[in-house]
């Protein structure tokens, strides 16, 4: 079987160079922006995680000092962070 | 749980991608017709078969979502059919530079081949306008299933359409009187194949992954009392 870098030059730049690389660039710009979009999608996950178990940890710390106050801080959730923030998938 | 195995899986991608780029510019021999142009060949086509495959695997999904009620199947639907629309996109813009290296325009309407893809993706395009004009999340994934498996039936048909349709444009690859694809070009073609497979395969995991902790997160936010910002399925279906 032939190699190719043997009979040809790897990559010509002539005409048909530019639009097989425009091809390829395509694809990994798909692929870049994808990826980073998916990277932007974890961030925030793992960011309104974050705040979750921060408000976790606040209201079983308020549990632990006054019983039953758990309720009232549970009640007044929408005040904790990210709480006015969209969180869908 | 879905990001079980994802790290070997995008290492593997990552090599066969590899693998199949150096095949494809230092092996593959070069089209004595085409020339360095039909090195696209091996990225178009790959990425079409993948797309159109993932269409028909949302279908299959679809049937085991409406078979069993379980919503998992419907998140796969779902997330096999928005990789596959990706993936179209990708096939539609390397197929207009390829044209327009071989033939010299963007586009030709008189293809079948190319005509209809675009159908098949715009078709796939309605979607998620469909889906998502649903408010209901469990008639969402019922319909949505309903819609992913007759679009399903409809991409080998048209596909079986189009191989029936002549053509002098449209190079037909495999299984020509001619004999098809060389040996060597044929293992660039497979790999890359491969690639483009596992590609999507490691892509809809991620996803996957990243819808399941999104619907841990709200499951998390509801044990915790608090009520979920914007909540409901509008944007994706909740995995759990």
């Amino acid at each position: 079987m032939d190699f190719l870098p043997l009979a040809a030059p790897a990559l010509p730049l002539d005409e048909a160079g530019k639009y097989v690389a425009g091809a390829y660039l395509v694809f990994m710009v798909l692929l870049v922006v994808y990826v980073a979009i998916m990277a932007a999608k974890l961030q925030r996950i793992e960011r309104e995680l974050r705040e979750l178990a921060t408000f976790a940890e606040a209201r079983n710390a308020a549990e632990q000092v006054a019983p039953g106050r758990g309720e009232q801080v549970a009640a007044s959730s929408a005040s904790r962070p990210g709480a006015a923030r969209g969180g869908g998938a | 749980m879905y990001g079980t195995g994802l790290r070997p899986l995008s290492i593997a991608t990552v090599v066969l991608i590899a693998a199949a780029l150096s095949l494809t510019f230092f092996y593959a021999p070069l089209d004595a017709d085409q020339g360095f142009v039909q090195k696209i060949f091996y990225l178009h086509v790959p990425l079409a078969i993948v797309a159109l495959l993932g269409f028909v695997a949302g279908g299959a999904f679809a049937i085991a979502h409406l078979r069993s009620g379980d919503r998992r199947w419907d998140a796969w639907s779902y997330v096999a059919i928005h990789m596959s629309v990706i993936f179209g996109v990708a096939v539609l813009l390397t197929g207009a530079i390829w044209a327009k290296a071989s033939w010299g325009h963007w586009w030709v309407w008189d293809e079948p081949t190319l005509v209809s893809f675009l159908i098949v993706f715009l078709l796939y395009a309605t979607y998620y306008p469909f889906r998502y004009a649903i408010e209901d999340p469990e008639r969402q994934a019922r319909y949505a299933s309903v819609f992913a498996i007759a679009a399903g039936a409809f991409v080998p048909l048209n596909f079986m359409a189009v191989r029936m349709a002549e053509s002098l444009v449209h190079p037909r690859t495999f299984a020509t009187a001619e004999g098809g694809l060389p040996g060597s070009m044929m293992f660039t073609f497979l790999v890359s194949l491969a690639a483009m497979a596992l590609l999507w395969v490691t892509l809809v995991k991620l996803e996957l992954t990243a819808k399941s902790a999104s619907g841990q997160l709200k499951r998390l936010r509801r044990a915790l009392d608090a009520p979920a910002p914007g909540g409901g399925s509008r944007v994706a279906p909740e995995v759990s």
